[in-house]
C-alpha cells in the first residue's frame, strides 16, 4: 500500500515584475501586457504588468515537484481564469483523486488550482509519479496509458 | 479585456487555419536558460540537469519553427489584450532533459469562431498540438494549447 504524504500548499509572496521581463525575453513573447506597464493601463490593471500564464502553471508544478519530487509530473491540465498580475499574492495547492499503478508505476491523479485569496485563477488536473528511479537521465519512457 | 482594433479574419481564413502545420526543427534547452526559467518560478535550480516543467510553453515552439508572434499574426491578432490564453494538456513522456537536442513537430487542429445572437463575431478559439521528439525519434513530450482571440 502506498503511503501518500500531504500535498502542502505552496505560496510566491509577491508576484515579481522583474521576473516577467526575464521570462518575456526568455519566451520572446512579444506582447507587452507582460512587460511594459504602459500597455496595461486601464481600470482593472491600473499599471500592473500581467504574469505569463506558464509562470502561473509552473507555481502549480512547483507545489507539486515539492511534494512528489523533481521529474515527477507526469501530465498536466490546466485551464487560465483571470490576470495574476505584478504584487499579487498567489498560492498552488492540490488534492489526490486517485491512486493508480501504471506498468508498475504508482500515479496520483490530483486536482490542483491556483489561488488568489479566495479566488480560483488556475485550475487543472495532474498526473504525478510517486515512485521513480533515483537518476532521471537514466529513466527510460514513462509507461503511458493505452487509448 | 479589449478586442483587437485589427479587422477580423474571414470564416474562410479560421477554417483554413485548421492543418496548417509549423515548419518544424529543433531546439535544445542549456543550463543557463533552465536556470533562468526556473528562477523565474520562484524555486531553486531543479536537479539532476531535468529541465523544468514550464519549458513546455515555449520550447515546443520554438522546436517547431514558429513563435508566439507568429502564431498570433497567423490567428490574426496580437493586439494588447485581444488574446487571452484559455489552456494547456502536457504531456511528459520522458524526462527532459538540459543539453539534449529535441525535434519539434506540430501544428493547428483546431479553429472555432464564437458569434453572438445577432451574428456579430465575438471570439475565435485556436488550438494547437506539438509534439517534442528525442535524438532516437521518441516523442518525449505532447502539448496542446488553446488561446482565445478577441474580435
Amino acid at each position: 500500500m502506498t503511503v501518500i504524504p500531504p500535498m502542502e500548499p505552496w505560496t510566491v509572496q509577491q508576484v515579481d515584475p522583474q521576473r516577467m521581463k526575464t521570462m518575456a525575453a526568455l519566451l520572446r513573447d512579444p506582447y507587452p501586457i507582460h512587460w511594459d506597464p504602459e500597455s496595461v493601463r486601464d481600470d482593472l490593471h491600473r499599471g500592473r504588468t500581467v504574469n505569463q500564464g506558464p509562470l502561473n502553471l509552473a507555481y502549480i508544478a512547483n507545489m507539486l515537484m515539492a511534494w512528489a519530487g523533481d521529474g515527477s509530473i507526469r501530465r498536466l491540465t490546466a485551464r487560465f481564469h483571470g490576470h495574476v498580475v505584478a504584487g499579487d499574492i498567489v498560492t498552488a495547492s492540490g488534492s489526490v483523486d486517485e491512486v493508480i499503478v501504471l506498468e508498475g508505476e504508482t500515479r496520483a491523479r490530483c486536482s490542483v488550482r491556483l489561488l488568489r485569496g479566495d479566488e480560483v485563477m488556475v485550475s487543472g488536473t495532474a498526473e504525478v509519479a510517486l515512485e521513480r528511479p533515483a537518476d532521471p537521465s537514466s529513466l527510460p519512457p514513462f509507461p503511458e496509458e493505452s487509448a | 479585456m479589449t478586442a483587437s482594433a485589427t479587422p477580423a479574419p474571414t470564416d474562410e481564413e479560421i477554417a483554413a487555419l485548421v492543418g496548417h502545420r509549423f515548419a518544424g526543427g529543433e531546439r535544445k534547452v542549456e543550463h543557463w536558460e533552465n536556470w533562468l526559467l526556473t528562477d523565474c518560478t520562484q524555486r531553486p535550480p531543479m536537479s539532476g540537469g531535468l529541465l523544468h516543467p514550464v519549458v513546455l510553453f515555449h520550447v515546443p515552439i520554438q522546436a517547431a519553427s514558429t513563435s508566439i508572434g507568429e502564431i498570433f499574426s497567423i490567428c490574426g491578432g496580437g493586439a494588447a489584450g485581444s488574446v487571452t490564453l484559455l489552456g494547456y494538456e502536457w504531456d511528459f513522456l520522458a524526462p527532459l532533459i538540459e543539453d539534449v537536442v529535441y525535434r519539434g513537430d506540430g501544428g493547428i487542429v483546431d479553429a472555432n469562431r464564437c458569434r453572438d445572437s445577432s451574428g456579430v463575431i465575438l471570439h475565435d478559439d485556436i488550438c494547437f498540438v506539438i509534439e517534442l521528439l528525442d535524438p532516437t525519434d521518441r516523442t518525449v513530450a505532447r502539448v496542446t494549447t488553446r488561446w482565445r482571440f478577441l474580435r
